[in-house]
């Protein structure tokens, strides 16, 4: 019985302890929010929020440990009231509650909901009581189904959103550096496009260029006109090469391949 | 006779003038702010979705395009014989309109990204830009003057505004000469490329910074950066 007490004692300082920490923090928040006011920004009165939840966070779970008994088999009864002023009370309190009245007392050492809250439950009470036991098993079950269904398709939407999610984390890489610079490379330098160049159409551009660098005041009219008998002088080669060929009649095959491999 | 001969100087004299005094007042969009990036072709559509979201076209969606650019590079009117300086220039056409011939083309300088002061610190890549609307019968006047292809490529895909800047997300093709582009075997890459551009007067570096900003949204899909397309690794086959 004694070591009970004594783990009661023990659990309540630390507890006490805890409550001081959060006290001082919303002081510091008040303080501020009353003196501050102007220069207050959002982030730090969310980053003093963020520290009193964690205070609340960590006072819940040292209530929770199994270590520290039911504080809720306790009960805490107002042995004295009085309307005068309590000295002692006061400084506790900080100048925050005077006297342990009747006025105060039913607020802070409530054990019973207000009034017309009860009152409602009564009312759902007697509802409750009112219907037949197998309609409200019947309706409790269709209500479980219902839950149950809702709950299934929640956590298999869960399941799918983390299995893409991961699956996107997993996957990662949606862009190659390398491939960046293939295509900045490509249009901006004409990698990989060039080669193809000299066989199409711009060859004759390229021709032009040649003469026009050469003779600079070669116009555009005299510069197309010596452009064509670089084309003519290919057909002659062939007509050359065909004149050359029937003389042998075994080697008529031979030319014939040659031509196909120019077209 | 005498007064057109006098007038006609003046004429071009007053233009050059108004065109000087237009570029020291500092408002003509002569500089491009750039930033490039890629992204492979089976993320594309997360890319499009996000960027339908964060840009001004809701409503409308995306546009898309379809456009040959054509790189020419001509003799400058160097001082110095011995190296006559390359200019490049890019003629842009449309190939998705239904006269793709009678379209107007886009004439566009740029020139090489600028390494001035602090130019480590800039958030994105700025070289000067000029563009100009011309007829499609600026190839033949090119040719005429001397300009000779480069290389030439296609690029389809589509455009997203988003105040002043202009992101581009497109396939590159090779060019072939029957069924341009869109063959699978003209894909020049398995990714698309994305670029974010904004044309601006010269000293507007607070641009970037909105630019990097914006970029920063895209990621970790797309990494846009600045890209120097000098110090590339030279491995492409």
């Amino acid at each position: 019985m004694q070591r009970e007490e004594k783990q009661l004692d023990l659990s309540i300082e630390a507890i006490i302890t805890r409550l001081n920490e959060l006290k001082n923090q919303l002081h510091a928040i008040l303080l501020k929010i009353e003196n501050e006011a102007d220069t207050l920004t959002w982030p730090t009165v969310l980053d003093n929020f963020a520290l009193i939840s964690a205070q609340f966070t960590a006072i819940s779970k040292m209530l929770s440990i199994d270590k520290i008994p039911p504080f809720r088999n306790l009960t805490v009864l107002p042995l004295k009231l009085s309307q005068d002023r309590d000295e002692d009370l006061t400084q506790l309190t900080e100048q925050r509650i005077t006297a342990f009245s009747h006025d105060l007392v039913p607020d802070y050492l409530r054990t019973k909901p207000e009034p017309d809250i009860e009152m409602k439950i009564h009312q759902f009470l007697n509802k409750a009581n009112g219907i037949a036991f197998e309609t409200a098993q019947k309706q409790s079950s269709a209500f479980n189904k219902v839950l149950n269904h809702v709950l299934d398709t929640i956590n298999k939407l869960r399941e799918d959103w983390e299995s893409e999610a991961g699956s996107r984390s997993g996957t990662g890489q949606t862009s190659s550096i390398a491939d960046t610079h293939t295509l900045v490379s490509v249009i901006s330098l004409g990698k990989g496009l060039k080669q193809m160049v000299p066989q199409g159409v711009s060859t004759g551009p390229a021709g032009m260029m040649v003469s026009s660098g050469i003779r600079p005041g070669a116009t555009g009219p005299n510069s197309t006109s010596t452009a064509p008998p670089g084309p003519q002088s290919n057909p002659q080669a062939q007509i050359g090469m065909m004149s050359k060929t029937p003389t042998g009649i075994k080697t008529n095959i031979k030319p014939a391949s040659q031509l196909h491999t120019y077209r | 006779m005498e007064s057109k001969e006098w007038l006609h100087p003046q004429a071009i004299g007053s233009s050059m003038d108004s065109l000087g005094a237009a570029l020291k007042s500092n408002i003509i969009p002569n500089k491009e702010y750039l930033l490039q990036g890629s992204i492979m072709d089976s993320s594309v559509e997360v890319l499009l979705h996000r960027l339908r979201g964060l840009c001004d076209n809701v409503d409308t969606g995306a546009e898309t395009f379809y456009d040959q650019e054509m790189c020419f590079s001509i003799r400058g009117s160097s001082s110095s014989s011995s190296m006559p300086q390359l200019l490049y220039l890019r003629v842009r056409r449309a190939l998705d309109s239904t006269m793709p011939q009678e379209m107007p083309c886009q004439l566009r300088y740029t020139g090489e990204p600028e390494l001035g002061t602090g130019d480590k610190a800039r958030p994105t890549i700025v070289r000067s830009s000029v563009d100009v609307a011309v007829t499609p019968s600026i190839l033949e006047y090119l040719t005429e003057l001397g300009a000779r292809i480069e290389f030439e490529y296609v690029a389809r895909g589509y455009m997203f505004r988003k105040g002043r800047m202009k992101i581009t997300v497109s396939k590159i093709f090779k060019v072939s000469r029957e069924g341009q582009g869109s063959r699978p075997e003209d894909l020049v890459s398995q990714s698309y490329l994305v670029e974010m551009s904004v044309l601006a007067p010269s000293g507007q570096d607070a641009i970037g910074e909105d630019m990097k900003a914006f970029a920063e949204q895209l990621k970790p899909l797309v990494h846009l950066d600045k890209i120097d397309y000098k110090r590339l690794p030279h491995t492409i086959p």
